[in-house]
């Protein structure tokens, strides 16, 4: 059998549009996301959406849907006008502001917001801070606890104390989100900022992270330590000291760390994940809670 | 007349192959300008919007081993990838890197070039590399995929993209595009006026992925070499560089199934180098021969 030009045109047309056809057919031929964020498949919030999930190409909308609140909410927090807007223009709007180093709002930001407004888990990258107008939307509509809240509070980001921030993006908010608590409504948004209630947490809890010394200038001397939370406060990001565990720590980095398959299991209830899954994806897809799988392990290690 | 009517059957064989190159070309152009359009936030009626990574085979590719492993694919990889990759696979053992030679684009842009490079140098086009440098760059493209392969499953991104020429061509003016990716363009444009799809022969890593298929597809290119008059056309016309002339079944890895080489093509002799089953072929690279094959199909020659 000879195959010559035409047929093995034809041929690789046909199958193409064959295969790609048959693959739309039977609901496989997808070029984006769903927008339908995976659910957490065990633990208290079986079932449930999970905010981990919420990937960049997902706009305000689909956020909002996916998690059943008002997109007002989101737009309010985030100083975004148009809820058709992706959620990873953040990372353009705060990228030109002067945040402070080691800080970021993106995508993992929208994450924590959702989590902290749904009351669901989540724990968010070492470097993920909230903008202050997302933490007086938090304060009124939030589900989390205020604990957390205020958590988030302690690192928020304050737009009138950066510059760089467009400024009709970033003054928007303050001006239309609820008043927080204490605060006259109406008030500007510096004298709002300066009103807000953080928890005094002395110096000496806080963990040596460059993190969290860079993400302090906003709120002088009000700074949080995370502690095991369901929202999964961390302390250390990208740069971690080996040996200590943050959202980016996978199985594989603990084992050579010096902790054995059996130690790790015994903190996850005997399930462990594939050497290179960071633990917090994984145990955020088994519904587990990672800041008290993380407690433990941290335990483990620094016992050794 | 006889000689007319071969000719302008080669030149309506051609013609299909640019055809198809073409429609690819402008499929995938138009697809991904329509889903760069749509990430600004503009929607054109009519024209599809999905994003070059949805529509590329390799992203499946790199994509299979964090699937098997974690159960997701790689940022910015979708479903259609994974059918991209399974087609393309399909195609590769029927009859190896046809993906490369037919639907690239960026191979479809590289001849463009080469066409051009071709009316500057003439005969000296495609001949500059010395054979034995040559030889060993060849493997360079599997380096790549190694790293890129690596370096996908560790972090989970698609890696490649700044660096990648095609990913370049087709994002241009998005401000996508990494400086690295930038300077790889401009380097496969400069190489392709003086070599013929320089990437595709040293860096192209889903082509090194597909050039295996060349190993054991099912359809393959084969001399017969009785009626061979050892013109090397069909060495002249492979945009590979690969000596078909002296081979008896063409298993080379960088094959990328375009039937220059052909009767149909460049060949002036018919049914002397086709495109036909290989049954029992085991191996034959580099033009070494299988013996059973020989006689049986070639006409037992030695």
């Amino acid at each position: 059998m000879k195959i010559t030009y035409k047929p093995l045109g034809v041929f690789v047309v046909v199958l193409l549009a064959a295969g790609i056809g048959g693959a739309k057919l039977v609901g496989l031929w997808k070029t984006e996301s769903t927008k339908q964020p995976v659910a957490i498949r065990e633990g208290e919030f079986a079932g449930m959406p999970n905010p981990l999930d919420i990937r960049g190409s997902y706009t305000w909308d689909d956020v909002a849907r996916a998690f059943n609140f008002d997109v007002e909410l989101a737009l309010k927090a985030f100083g975004a006008s148009d809820p058709t807007t992706k959620v990873n223009t953040l990372e353009s709007i705060y990228g030109e502001a002067s945040l402070p180093e080691g800080t970021e709002i993106g995508t993992d930001a929208v994450r924590l917001f959702v989590s902290l407004l749904t009351g669901l888990p989540h724990a968010p990258e070492g470097s993920t801070i909230l903008p202050f107008s997302a933490i007086e939307v938090l304060r009124t509509e939030g589900k989390a606890s205020s604990e957390f809240i205020e958590e988030a509070a302690a690192r928020a980001y304050t737009p009138g104390a950066v510059q760089g921030v467009p400024a009709t993006k970033s003054a928007e908010p303050a001006t239309d989100i609820p008043p927080a608590t204490g605060d006259s409504p109406g008030a500007p948004a510096a004298t709002k900022t300066s009103a807000v209630a953080v928890p005094k947490i002395v110096q000496a809890d806080l963990p040596a992270s460059p993190v969290f010394d860079a993400a302090t200038p906003t709120t002088s001397t009000t700074v949080h330590t995370p502690s095991p939370a369901k929202s999964g406060g961390e302390s250390t990001g990208e740069g971690a000291v080996p040996g200590t565990i943050t959202g980016k720590t996978t199985f594989k980095e603990i084992k050579t760390w010096g902790l054995s398959e059996d130690q790790i299991k015994s903190t996850t209830g005997g399930e462990i994940g594939h050497d290179l899954a960071a633990i917090r994806d994984w145990a955020s897809s088994k519904g587990l809670s990672f800041s008290e799988i993380k407690a433990r392990l941290q335990a483990l290690l620094d016992a050794r | 007349m006889k000689a007319k009517t071969a000719g302008l059957g080669k030149k309506s064989g051609r013609k299909a192959r640019r055809i198809v190159q073409i429609v690819f070309f402008v499929i995938v152009a138009v697809t991904a300008t329509g889903g760069a359009l749509k990430e600004k936030g503009i929607t054109i009626p009519v024209i599809p919007d999905a994003s070059l990574h949805s529509i590329c085979p390799f992203g499946g590719v790199v994509s299979i081993w964090q699937l098997l492993n974690v159960g997701t694919l790689v940022k910015k990889v979708h479903e259609s990838s994974l059918v991209l990759a399974g087609i393309a696979l399909v195609l590769a053992l029927l009859f190896g890197p046809v993906i490369c030679g037919w639907v690239c684009p960026f191979g479809t842009f590289q001849e463009w070039l080469a066409a051009l490079g071709r009316k500057i140098f003439r005969k000296k086009y495609n001949t500059f590399v010395p054979t034995k440098l040559d030889k060993v760059l060849r493997y360079l493209r599997y380096l790549v995929l190694a790293w890129v392969s690596y370096m996908t499953a560790v972090t989970g991104k698609l890696i490649f993209q700044d660096y990648d020429p095609y990913f370049t061509l087709f994002n241009l003016w998005t401000g996508e595009v990494a400086v690295t990716g930038y300077i790889a363009l401009a380097l496969v444009v400069a190489l392709s006026l003086f070599v013929e799809r320089p990437f595709c022969k040293y860096a192209c890593p889903y082509g090194a992925v597909l050039g295996i298929f060349n190993l054991f597809r099912i359809f393959g290119i084969k001399r017969n070499a009785p009626t061979c008059i050892s013109c090397k056309a069909c060495d002249r016309a492979c945009p590979m560089n690969i000596q078909v002339s002296t081979a008896k079944v063409v298993r080379d890895h960088q094959c990328i199934s375009c039937l220059e080489c052909s009767s149909e093509a460049a060949c002036p002799v018919p049914a002397t180098v086709d495109m036909l089953a290989l049954p029992g072929q085991v191996k034959d690279t580099f033009g070494q021969e299988t013996a059973k094959a020989g006689k049986k199909n070639l006409g037992g020659e030695k």
